[in-house]
């Protein structure tokens, strides 16, 4: 059984790479409709059936077996190239986070190609009378490849490589439509910002070769662990950079490295000074925008921190968080004044990466992959229904032409309602029936990030200060101890994964630990942390000194962000489906098709149930994986070592985040809806009005401009850029242009000389001298040639007798 | 009394031969050409056996005669088919209309 899934894992990438082949170079003899479908068997039928089986078989496998078939397929990876005395081996990553990754990206894909076909066959897609039909599923196939093997690389090189196909794909896909003048620049835009992020990854890939020795995400991790336990290569005292002599002390260059990888999350998620490209993106066909654009390709970065959790500092951490909570609350500001109804999904998309984000930077791991998973069902039907209202409409995308559509489109209507409800985070606080708690996938994994939040900034209890030298030693000791042991003796690590019913909470080592905590090594573990926490650990080693609470401001800007996103997206479904038709021409020709709203009813269950239920136990399962990290602040809320070592923490049930949240965010989508229908019931009037009155006025220029960073960008970069090719420009016309054409004025004279004088005058004139002389002798010649036989006799006679009579002459002469 | 000289066998050799190069030169009949052309041939043999006679016991004169005969008859049978496709060819014997081989 060991290798099968892996190897059904790897074969998931064989039929989408040959169906790429077969639409590039037998589309157009398939044909219309045909290709679509030759695009969603092979492209991604096939796939979604070998993960189902992977998925299932995985869902019911046991915790021991599935670690012993996590190192199976570890072990059994292929050689593929030597560099230096490093081997490039490939294989498949084959755990939990792999498994549901695959799993939820067949799933979406494949309702989406479905809706693709629909999508795409009232398209007008020619171009130039060549029908790109066939093309669009082909590069739908060939994201279906590099997304797969994105998702199963075992190595950061794979990782890599697959990462810049469907960097690749993306770009394709949302210049589809090259025909126009919007769409090629916005995917240049999207693959120069990506390149400016994927610099950073591949710095960060650099450290991690250079220092760590390999590539492969275990040996990195456990070459991460090793170094910090020894103080050695990262962790030295003194690091020096091999190549360019420079020195970093302590953790910078630690510190370095995990800001490089995450540089490449910045650029393919679209986070904050990077996140430029994601609204202009959706130049693309609105199935891409669900596909690549919001559920799965910019969902890598969240991705692939969480693959590199382990090599993050805290330092790094601290600089995910940063960025992560800066993106989900300004990008979700400017969604409340986005028109187009794909704009305002797309800055919502931002936020809700910038909420992934900010749970990695946290060290919510669970909770941010959760949202990823339960984001990328939700947006792809969002979009979905865009989809469908922008095709009924026929390409209108302006939400203030739209109004009252829900009686052409019903389907469409209350499944972008299930949608929106999951992403305002609609559930009910505090009900719940056992295990089952009411609520949607949003609500859940949006509340874990912010308990999380709350914890790491008000219930991370400072150190330092307040203990005497004595505990402070044994601080030390701890800390030390706690880097190198097993991370199995960790008492913070919960005994059962049952986390989504108990949402987040934390194990914490300061008191009520022993609670969850069964095994004997944990028990051990256990002793420890309540060492460590009754002593209020100080810390002023290198490692600590990097782990501190959450600002403040931080957690806030999430819990306001909560507020703003019930308020965007039920203005989005409000304006676009209720209240009384505004365009009374576009009204009247919507319509929706059945292989459309297939998808969209589907994706509709999946978010209410399937995300939750199938993919949560998943994840805590996952987590396993991210809590070895070593310098790990936490998991799912829960403290690791050596954080609990170091840290107390507050965590008395009054301060109980997920209390606290109940109070703050439990009907913050009730506020929001309220707020936005009291706006919008009427139509634009009240909008318009509060758009007048003066501070409203301002802001909402700063948000329609979007805080002037495409206006930044274009002085900063885009200028200086023209600038600089001004000056290019200057010295190719006046420096190379003037050597080259000077040299090429001596080389023409030089031709000429050749070729009129050497040549024609020269070499021709020797060889036709030579022909011209030859025909004039055969000129001569031939006169005497006359054909008349008795000419010849009397000339030979003639000559003859002159012959003898020259000789009886000369005879006479010599003779005497 | 007359004595019969070399000399007098060398000038019937060299009125033949003249009268041969005249016939050649001016006839147009191509059968006519042939006949200077055997004048030649003949005036050529006078000398060789005038000389031989007039030289010691030698025959080699009167042989390379024997051979200019018989070169002779071969030729004229050649001369003839050469005139009988002149003739087929341009229906006339006459040389001055067969001048296909002006350069």
């Amino acid at each position: 059984m060991e290798p099968v899934l892996a190897k059904l894992l790897a074969a998931s990438l064989i039929t989408p790479f040959l169906t790429f082949w077969i639409l590039v170079l037998w589309g157009p003899k398939i044909g219309k409709p045909r290709a679509g479908w030759v695009g969603l068997i092979g492209g991604m039928g096939v796939p979604l059936a070998l993960s189902a089986v992977v998925f299932a078989t995985w869902f019911f496998t046991g915790p021991q077996q599935r670690a012993e078939l996590t190192a199976a397929a570890q072990h059994s990876q292929v050689f593929w190239a030597q560099l230096g005395s490093f081997d490039v081996t490939f294989g498949v990553k084959l755990d939990s986070l792999t498994v549901a990754m695959h799993f939820m990206v067949c799933f979406i894909a494949f309702w989406i190609f479905f809706f693709s076909i629909g999508y795409m066959s009232g398209h007008a897609d020619c171009v130039h009378h060549q029908s790109k039909y066939w093309r669009f599923f082909a590069y739908l196939a060939l994201f279906a490849f590099s997304m797969l093997g994105l998702v199963i690389s075992p190595s950061l090189l794979f990782l890599f490589i697959f990462w810049e196909l469907v960097g690749l794909c993306s770009y394709l896909l949302i210049g589809f439509y090259f025909e126009t003048d919007y769409a090629p620049p916005a995917a240049m835009k999207a693959f120069i910002t990506n390149r400016v992020g994927d610099f950073g990854f591949i710095i960060g890939l650099g450290i991690v070769f250079t220092f760590l020795g390999t590539l492969d995400l275990e040996g990195a991790a456990a070459a991460f662990k090793t170094q910090l336990a020894t103080s050695t290569g990262l962790f030295a005292p003194q690091v020096t950079v091999p190549i360019f002599g420079w020195t970093f002390s302590g953790m910078t260059l630690a510190t370095l490295m995990g800001v490089g990888l995450f540089c490449g999350a910045m650029g393919k998620s679209a986070q904050f000074p990077l996140h430029v490209w994601l609204p202009d993106a959706m130049a693309g066909p609105t199935p891409v925008s669900a596909l690549i654009h919001a559920a799965t390709m910019v969902a890598a970065g969240v991705y692939l921190v969480a693959r590199v959790f382990r090599l993050l500092t805290p330092d790094a951490q601290m600089f995910i968080a940063v960025i992560g909570c800066i993106t989900l609350t300004f990008m979700a500001l400017i969604a409340i004044v986005q028109t187009d109804i794909k704009k305002c999904l797309a800055y919502s998309t931002l936020s809700q990466l910038g909420y992934m984000i900010f749970g990695m930077g946290v060290g919510a791991w669970t909770a941010a992959l959760f949202h990823l998973i339960t984001h990328a069902f939700f947006k792809a039907m969002l979009f979905l229904g865009s989809g469908q209202v922008i095709e009924g409409c026929h390409h209108v995308q302006d939400m203030r032409r739209m109004g009252g559509l829900r009686t052409k489109m019903p389907v469409t209507c209350w499944t972008f309602f299930v949608g929106v409800l999951a992403i305002a985070g609609f559930g009910i606080p505090g009900l719940h029936l056992g295990h089952w708690k009411f609520g949607l996938g949003g609500f859940f994994s949006k509340d874990e990030i912010l308990a999380v939040a709350y914890d790491r900034a008000y219930n991370w209890g400072r150190f330092g200060g307040h203990s005497d030298g004595h505990a402070e030693a044994r601080a030390k000791g701890e800390a030390r101890r706690a880097y190198t042991e097993e991370p199995a003796g960790g008492g913070a690590r919960r005994a059962e994964s049952d986390a989504g019913g108990r949402g987040v909470r934390l194990a914490a080592f300061a008191g009520e630990g022993a609670e969850d905590v069964q095994s004997p090594a944990a028990r051990e573990g256990d002793v420890h942390g309540a060492e460590g926490g009754g002593h209020h650990a100080s810390a002023k080693d290198g490692v600590a000194s990097g782990i501190r609470a959450l600002p403040k401001w931080m957690f806030w800007f999430a819990i306001l962000t909560a507020y703003v996103t019930p308020f965007y997206m039920f203005r989005a479904w409000w304006l676009t489906f209720m209240g009384k038709p505004r365009d009374h021409h576009v009204h009247e020709h919507a319509h929706e098709s059945k292989m459309m709203t297939t998808p969209l009813v589907v994706l509709a269950v999946g978010t209410l149930v399937s995300s939750y239920f199938l993919f949560r136990p998943m994840l805590s399962h996952a987590a396993e994986a991210a809590a070895d990290a070593p310098l790990v602040v936490a998991v799912d809320g829960e403290a690791r070592e050596p954080a609990a070592a170091l840290l107390s923490l507050d965590h008395t049930p009054e301060r109980d985040p997920h209390k606290k949240l109940v109070g703050l965010v439990g009907f913050a989508f009730l506020i929001g809806f309220a707020v936005s229908w009291a706006i919008y019931r009427n139509g634009l009037d009240a909008a318009s009005r509060i758009k007048a009155i003066p501070p409203f006025n301002l802001l909402h220029t700063l948000l329609e401009r979007k805080y002037y960073f495409d206006e930044l960008y274009d002085f900063l970069w885009v200028r200086g850029c023209r600038a600089v090719a001004a000056v290019c420009a200057f010295i190719d016309t006046w420096v190379i242009d003037l050597v080259y054409n000077l040299l090429s004025g001596v080389t023409e004279r030089i031709a000429a000389f050749s070729g009129r004088v050497l040549d024609a005058q020269g070499v021709d004139g020797f060889v036709n001298g030579i022909s011209e002389t030859a025909n004039d002798l055969a000129e001569v010649l031939r006169k005497p040639q006359t054909g008349g036989i008795r000419k010849y006799v009397l000339w030979s006679v003639g000559l003859v007798t002159a012959a003898i009579a020259a000789l009886i002459a000369a005879m006479r002469v010599n003779g005497g | 009394m007359l004595t019969i000289e070399l000399t007098h066998y060398l000038i019937v050799s060299a009125v033949l031969f003249c009268a041969g190069v005249f016939t050649m030169a001016t006839k147009r009949n191509a059968i006519g050409i042939l006949i200077g052309v055997e004048l030649v041939l003949n005036s050529a043999n006078v000398n060789l056996v005038a000389f031989d006679r007039y030289r010691a016991g030698l025959m080699d004169g009167q042989i390379a005669a024997l051979f200019v005969i018989v070169l002779a008859a071969a030729e004229a049978a050649l001369a003839v088919a050469i005139c009988m496709n002149f003739y087929k060819n341009l229906v006339t014997v006459d040389v001055d209309q067969g001048d296909v081989l002006r350069g």
